[in-house]
């Protein structure tokens, strides 16, 4: 019975595929013709022009007033959810529907990004993502370009730098300021800073999350970002020393003083009265060595020798005790 | 210099003061402290931990943890250095023996006990008011305490602290402040609660510190070298 019902089903969506360049050359025959824009999207061969404009159906269509082209756009939007309905649910918790809600029409809605008539398989080419987030926010987009990574896709085309999208997301970006977003960073950055075969690859170090995660900072924020409460504080993520947007390559500072007056300046933006001799406990992203921080490393491998050596002698001291206790008779009086 | 007072209860058992008032209430505050900062402190430590994570929530995220830590650190360094001045005024006074410093003796009741343990001697060392185990776990739990307080005062006040010492002081204070106090716990765990509690001859648990009383025969038997001062006319017999 199963059987039968799933094929009467897949015949009649098969009719209906095939069906559907007919019924759409209908509409062609007043809405442009010789473009095949919609034939060559993603939806082409799928969808019917009536699946999204279902209310011109009928013919002569029915008079309907938009203020303008934005207007019906935004009317017709929910018109994804129908297929798209995950995507679209996470979307509601975008700050682009926060501020659409707001008032401002200009925010982003499905169509801004993935096209009308044009849509696209999304991802097909990174570059492309750029460039969509930059129809609004082409000011950033500007200080990107001049960064480590948007330099190195503009120039390069390089395809492991991150887009917009890999750090903010595609469908629920958070606002920026949004308290997860910033605790959460290490995990953003750590994608690809954690990846040690991809860094390798760049030659860059491969310490950089655990160091940063065994500092007070790194630490902190994991905390933060396993526990149930909802914490504000702001603790250093990576992005608050290294730039948002203009991520730059620490080679860009010539010199050693140079790179640690500019640790001065990230620190003082919380330590309010940093000093250099305050910036030098941020080890950078290495671990402790005898020669670059000799306090530290004689502290880290004291504690490494002294805690088990203590805790075995403790042990057999106990053990000889009980063992003497037991099989020879106490000597002590009670 | 006056020795501990001797008390006779009315069944006639003599009972010798170990602990003074505020020695047994140091005592409690210790334990009060060390319980608060071990239970805010390991899951910073140990967030991997499940039931450490757990904990964490229990206590209300990091952000409660670090004041109530941060709180009760302040009040038992406060009670460090008070303990500190107590001694350094006793020695100025001369009213205080340090019968708990280590001497070469105590290094000899080692290596004797230690014969004992093997069977190569027939009796256990003869120890004095305290023997070396409970200094050893003394003198650590003070070390402990006061690199505990110091580093605390670092991480807590790090900008302060480099303007007295190289920034290197911040990092060296964090891995000694997180293992130091993995080492204190497992002293704790493990010497401690075996000492006061497991150890056939006090099990099920030495009241002693809470009390501040011993009776003669315990005294006797744990420390013979103070009970044949305290009472001579016994050693002839």
């Amino acid at each position: 019975m199963k059987l039968l019902l799933s094929i009467f089903i897949s015949s009649f969506t098969l009719s209906l595929m095939g069906e559907s360049s007919v019924l759409n050359d209908s509409c062609r025959n007043c809405h442009l013709p010789q473009d095949n824009t919609f034939h060559s999207s993603a939806h082409g061969p799928k969808l019917l022009c009536t699946d999204c404009h279902n209310d011109y159906g009928g013919f002569p269509h029915e008079k309907r007033h938009f203020e303008n082209k934005r207007q019906y756009s935004l009317d017709k939007v929910k018109t994804c959810q129908r297929c798209h309905y995950s995507h679209y649910t996470r979307a509601l918790d975008s700050v682009h529907y926060v501020q659409l809600k707001a008032g401002n029409l200009d925010a982003a809605m499905c169509t801004d990004c993935h096209g009308h008539h044009d849509i696209k398989r999304p991802g097909a080419t990174r570059t492309d993502i750029t460039k969509r987030c930059a129809k609004c926010h082409d000011d950033i987009d500007k200080v990107y370009r001049q960064s480590i990574h948007g330099s190195a896709m503009a120039n390069e085309n390089n395809q492991d730098v991150p887009v917009c999208t890999d750090c903010h997301t595609s469908h629920e970006i958070k606002e920026h300021n949004d308290s997860s977003f910033h605790i959460n960073a290490y995990k953003t950055c750590g994608r690809c800073h954690g990846d040690q075969e991809k860094m390798e690859r760049y030659g860059l170090n491969t310490n950089i999350l655990t160091s940063y995660l065994d500092d007070f900072h790194g630490a902190s924020n994991r905390i933060y970002s396993q526990q149930k409460q909802h914490s504000e504080k702001l603790i250093a993520a990576c992005y608050d020393c290294h730039g948002v947007h203009d991520i730059k390559s620490k080679k860009e500072s010539q010199t050693h003083e140079e790179a640690r007056a500019k640790i001065v300046q990230m620190c003082k933006k919380c330590h309010l009265n940093a000093t250099p001799s305050f910036s030098n406990a941020w080890l950078s992203h290495y671990p402790p060595t005898l020669k670059s921080a000799p306090l530290v490393w004689l502290v880290k491998w004291f504690y490494r020798i002294m805690i088990p050596l203590a805790i075995i002698g403790l042990i057999l001291h106990i053990l000889l005790h009980i063992w003497r206790a037991s099989s020879r008779g106490d000597r002590l009086k009670k | 210099m006056h020795g501990p007072k001797i008390i006779h209860d009315e069944n006639g058992k003599i009972f010798i003061e170990r602990f003074s008032l505020i020695r047994r209430i140091e005592h409690i505050l210790i334990i009060l402290a060390f319980l608060i900062l071990a239970i805010t402190g390991m899951p910073q430590k140990f967030y991997e931990t499940a039931w450490l994570g757990d904990l964490m929530d229990l206590i209300g995220g990091l952000d409660r943890a670090r004041t109530i830590h941060h709180l009760t650190g302040i009040l038992f360094s406060i009670q460090l250095m008070l303990h500190l001045l107590y001694i350094v005024i006793g020695i100025a006074l001369k009213k205080i023996s340090l019968s708990l410093l280590p001497r070469m003796q105590d290094w000899r009741d080692l290596s004797s006990s230690i014969k004992y343990y093997f069977g190569y001697k027939k009796t256990p060392p003869q120890y004095d008011t305290f023997d070396y185990k409970q200094k050893f776990e003394y003198v650590s739990i003070l070390s402990a305490a006061i690199i505990m307080s110091i580093s605390g005062i670092v991480l807590l006040a790090p900008v302060f602290a480099t303007t007295f010492f190289s920034g290197q002081i911040v990092p060296a204070a964090r891995i000694a402040h997180s293992n130091e106090a993995l080492l204190a716990i497992l002293l704790i765990l493990i010497w401690h609660i075996y000492g006061a509690h497991f150890a056939p001859e006090t099990f099920p648990m030495d009241k002693t510190i809470f009390t501040g009383l011993i009776n003669k025969d315990d005294l006797k038997a744990k420390h013979p070298l103070e009970y044949n001062r305290l009472f001579p006319e016994d050693k002839k017999n």
